[in-house]
């Protein structure tokens, strides 16, 4: 995609360069997959437990409308206020509303990677309503005016050196921290009165859950709950996808999200939220809205209905070895890694985001550290290959690769070009080794390439050589 | 597997393989052919190359060229669908047979048959030594120190992992030391690595560091593409690790590594 | 037309409904099965032991003591409070098991945003992660287990059960509370650099005092 940044490669190009980019972002993902192998060691099941938990999202999605209109009426019935939303603009709109009717000056928000999905910061922002991130790492990327560049970790690109100067700068004590510990210490100062004195807090929901109409969230600081309790108004914004059949099914994909994600058993905080404040309640909100939002969901349940099974783990992420190099910022959309080159041209169209399926190298890695199977080489590659049949690609690839397998759609045409071609390639190599390639540059940029046979070996075979 | 080992019962049919060696075999390193020629003549295996092999399409493939994509699997399924066993010394051109041509014939039943049924006896060449032949190499010995890099398609869409360490430890005083992220992909990725050549070589400079710190001699897989890439940047980072398909050392073929051209 | 339709006009022509209710409620209970078949294994049979053993790892960091009774809570209390260095003052969870005990050596304060100690009273437990569980409602307001510094539970040992399964049967059928927590551990983050920090929002410390 073209952002304000430039393209694709532009941004990759700029990542590739930061030193500290590459320091956070070996630093997390690394001590993610470590933490994350430990937990599936400790599982002997673990393979089968996923299948079971595809199943689980499969079925919820196999009777989507069904379970979708329980959980309304459930919901309703626990009090909570329903807002449908088709598109982002109708999501955003939903939560202004809402907050305006609240006359609300200050929102505190706990992370919701949804809520990044329909601009919800932006909206907010123009509705003149003080928006107050309390998930930490939001907190940090609040104070830098950045966008998140992981799932689960949306300042996986900063480093602790960074984060120390940015409280430093932007801290009412002005401290220099150098521990991890006396930074999270200073946030939680610092962030203290916001979340008594907000009219609304918003969060999002990991689960819908039908059978009760409730909402879960999932957290380890504990702020979703000191986000949605004290606030008059809490505003839930949810993916339809996030619906489950029970809290029975809930529980069991949390099991694989958590370890997935943390390599914890289980999030410090697990709640379920089901309606406004009660009779004899000391607290809780006394409005209790859920914003519904579609934004390609129906789409997706037609055209690529295995990522709507996707838990927002980020797993994906920690093991993908692009994701590791050139960080969240330069995919350009809301969600990075390959469940972002996934969903992207979904949101944003396939033609400006169609560079994120290609940036990949199909090694699997990212299906088989999924929790829930899903086949993200294929989903990447069907991208790919709308993107040809729709005519995106540049013209000169259509031909070489058109061009390629007519060539070798007749085998003695082939032969006979290999058996030209070859020896001008042979004429570039010294010692073995070719330095410049023609019409590939790009591998000669950073590698050599070895000089190849003098005579192929199909050509060998032919004239009875064993070498 | 789809069979067992036939090793040391009453002698069968030696069955019929046709060796698809890849195009990049074909063009760049005719010693892997021939490797793998040596190594299922050894197995036992009445072994054929058709000439009329070029290229599985996966190029295509994974650039969303399905029309050039399907018309090279067409060919690649009439030239080998009478063998008993198609081999490839390539776990990505294998699962490209295996797994993807019959996905690729998803919407044409009868094409899609046919792919199925070469699939189901399609094999990357070490995984089919090892687990449909019951081989093991006998006599080979090399003195050297070496690492393995698993190569991602034959690793993930294949479950080739154990079988090549099994092969090598039959080789004398061939001694093998892990590697740090020997599953982590090497930034190959076919087209990707040309179309994305800064990340691609972002990624290969850690998996370089890795194999390098291994101090071992050698560098072995089983895919061609991926070798030539981590062996051009170990070239271009001036390591001296010499790097070899895995089939070449088996048939105690490896005597020029890749680049060290015959003298 | 309204986004509800629109909406559920896309999933029912995408979806529909083939199935009874019951059929599908069968196929639900069926996969929550499947599940149950490959669990993680736990490590002791023993169900106290287990969630004593989850909840005192590091990775959760809580800590953990016996106590014969309910009496025993206060005096518990008041230990942790000269072991940490605390003020003999605590915000007590209203949970009646819990008001009903002698706090003559400790003082009972609001529950404040800057609340050192707060005691509370879990429904239960889970074995399987060293899960605490609470039901919002007037005896467990949901700040108490957020707002301190140092978050004290009484948890009876025989609350506990296995699994997560064991509580949705349980509850098979009840209505459903406005909050239902479940605590492992304390407040932690990961945010910067994958490192666990401790006290992140919620308390830093977990103190469970199990009964029984």
């Amino acid at each position: 995609m073209t952002t304000a940044l430039g393209t694709f490669k532009d941004r990759a190009r700029k990542a590739l360069g930061d030193k500290t980019l590459k320091t956070a972002l070996d630093r997390t993902t690394g001590n993610a997959r470590v933490k994350r192998a430990a937990a599936v060691a400790a599982w002997p099941d673990f393979d089968r437990a996923r299948a079971a938990a595809a199943a689980i999202k499969d079925h919820a999605l196999a009777h989507f409308p069904h379970y979708l209109e329980q959980f309304e009426r459930n919901a309703l019935a626990s009090g909570a206020k329903i807002h449908w939303a088709r598109d982002a603009k109708e999501a955003c709109a939903a939560v202004i509303d809402i907050c305006r009717q609240a006359k609300a000056k200050t929102a505190t928000r706990s992370k919701s990677m949804l809520g990044e999905e329909i601009g919800l910061p932006d909206a907010l922002a123009e509705a003149g309503i003080r928006r107050v991130e309390t998930d930490l790492a939001e907190h940090i990327i609040q104070l830098a005016g950045e966008t998140p560049s992981h799932i689960i970790w949306p300042a996986a690109h900063r480093t602790r050196e960074d984060v120390s100067k940015l409280f430093q700068q932007h801290h009412r004590d002005h401290l220099l921290l150098t521990e991890v510990e006396a930074m999270v210490a200073s946030a939680r100062h610092e962030l203290r009165d916001d979340f008594f004195g907000a009219e609304v807090g918003i969060s999002g929901a990991n689960f819908l859950v039908a059978e009760t109409g409730a909402i879960c969230t999932i957290t380890n600081e504990g702020n979703a709950e000191l986000t949605t309790t004290p606030p008059r108004v809490h505003i839930v914004t949810a993916g339809i996808e996030k619906i489950v059949a029970t809290t029975e099914h809930a529980l069991q994909l949390t099991r694989l999200l958590v370890r997935s994600a943390t390599g914890a058993d289980l999030t410090q905080y697990t709640t379920f939220h089901c309606g406004p404040k009660r009779a004899g309640d000391r607290d809780g909100p006394e409005e209790f809205h859920i914003v519904l939002v579609d934004h390609g969901r129906t789409q997706m349940l037609e055209e690529m209905p295995d990522m709507l099974r996707c838990v927002r783990c980020g797993a994906c992420l920690n093991h993908c070895v692009v994701y590791r190099k050139i960080g969240g910022h330069a995919y350009g959309g809301a969600y990075p890694g390959p469940m972002g080159a996934a969903l992207t041209p979904i949101f944003d169209g396939l033609e400006p985001s169609r560079d994120l399926p290609h940036a990949c190298t199909l090694n699997g890695m990212c299906k088989q550290v999924c929790p829930v199977d899903i086949p993200l080489p294929t989903l990447l590659r069907d991208w790919r290959a709308k993107s040809f049949r729709q005519g995106f690609e540049s013209p000169a690839l259509r031909r070489g690769l058109a061009l390629w397998a007519l060539v070798a759609s007749k085998p003695r045409l082939y032969r006979a070009a290999l058996a030209l071609a070859l020896p001008l390639l042979r004429r570039r190599g010294k010692d073995g080794w070719i330095a410049a390639l023609p019409f590939t540059p790009g591998w000669t940029q950073s590698r050599d390439f070895p000089t190849p046979a003098k005579k192929t070996f199909l050509a060998q075979i032919e004239s009875g050589e064993q070498a | 597997m789809e069979e067992n080992a036939n090793s040391g019962g009453a002698r069968q049919a030696p069955p019929k393989v046709g060796l698809f060696a890849t195009c990049l075999v074909d063009m760049l390193r005719p010693n892997i052919g021939f490797s793998a020629l040596e190594l299922l003549r050894a197995a036992g295996c009445d072994v054929e190359v058709p000439k009329a092999q070029t290229c599985c399409g996966q190029p295509a493939y994974n650039s969303g060229d399905d029309a050039s994509a399907k018309r090279l699997a067409r060919q690649v399924i009439e030239i080998f669908e009478d063998f008993d066993y198609l081999v490839a010394p390539s776990g990505s051109c294998a699962a490209m047979i295996r797994v993807h041509y019959p996905e690729l014939f998803h919407a044409d039943p009868a094409m899609r048959e046919r792919a199925e049924r070469l699939g189901a006896k399609t094999f990357e060449l070490l995984s089919f030594l090892a687990d449909v032949r019951g081989f093991r190499p006998r006599g080979v010995s090399c003195k050297a120190s070496a690492t393995y890099h698993d190569t991602c398609s034959g690793l993930r869409e294949l479950g080739v992992k154990a079988q090549p360490r099994a092969l090598l430890a039959a080789i004398e005083g061939l001694e093998m030391r892990p590697m740090e992220g020997e599953e982590t992909c090497c930034g190959f990725g076919g087209t990707f690595c040309v179309k994305y050549s800064e990340i691609s070589d972002a990624i290969v400079t850690e998996k370089a560091e890795n194999i390098v710190a291994t101090g071992a001699d050698l560098l072995l897989g089983g895919d061609l593409g991926c070798l030539l890439n981590m062996a051009g940047k170990l070239r271009r980072a001036g390591a001296s690790t010499r790097v070899f398909h895995a089939a070449e050392l088996l048939a105690g073929r490896a005597l020029h590594a890749i680049g060290e051209e015959k003298p | 037309m309204s986004a509800r339709h629109d909406i559920f006009s896309a999933l029912r022509r995408l979806r529909p409904q083939s199935h009874s209710e019951a059929a599908i409620a069968a196929q639900a209970r069926d996969l929550a099965r499947a599940m149950q078949d490959c669990l993680p294994p736990l490590e002791f049979s023993d169900l106290v032991e287990n969630f004593i053993a989850r909840v005192t790892a590091e990775k959760v960091g809580a800590s953990v003591e016996r106590a014969a009774d309910w009496s025993n809570l206060p005096e518990a209390v008041a230990r942790y409070a000269e072991t940490h260095g605390l003020a003999k003052e605590a915000a007590l969870q209203p949970d009646s098991r819990l008001l009903a005990l002698d706090w003559s050596e400790i003082r009972a304060a609001p529950l404040t945003s800057d609340t050192m100690m707060a005691v509370g009273a879990a429904r239960g437990g889970i074995a399987e992660t060293g899960s605490l569980l609470f039901h919002s409602g007037p005896e467990a307001p949901t700040l108490y287990g957020f707002m301190p510094l140092h978050h004290i539970v009484a948890l009876e040992a025989r609350a506990i059960v296995a699994r997560f399964e064991d509580y949705a049967a349980q509850e098979q059928g009840q209505p459903q509370p406005r909050n239902v927590n479940f605590i492992t551990g304390a407040s932690g983050t990961t945010d910067i650099e994958g490192v666990l920090a401790r006290g992140a929002h919620g308390p830093r410390r977990l103190h469970i005092v199990m009964i029984g």
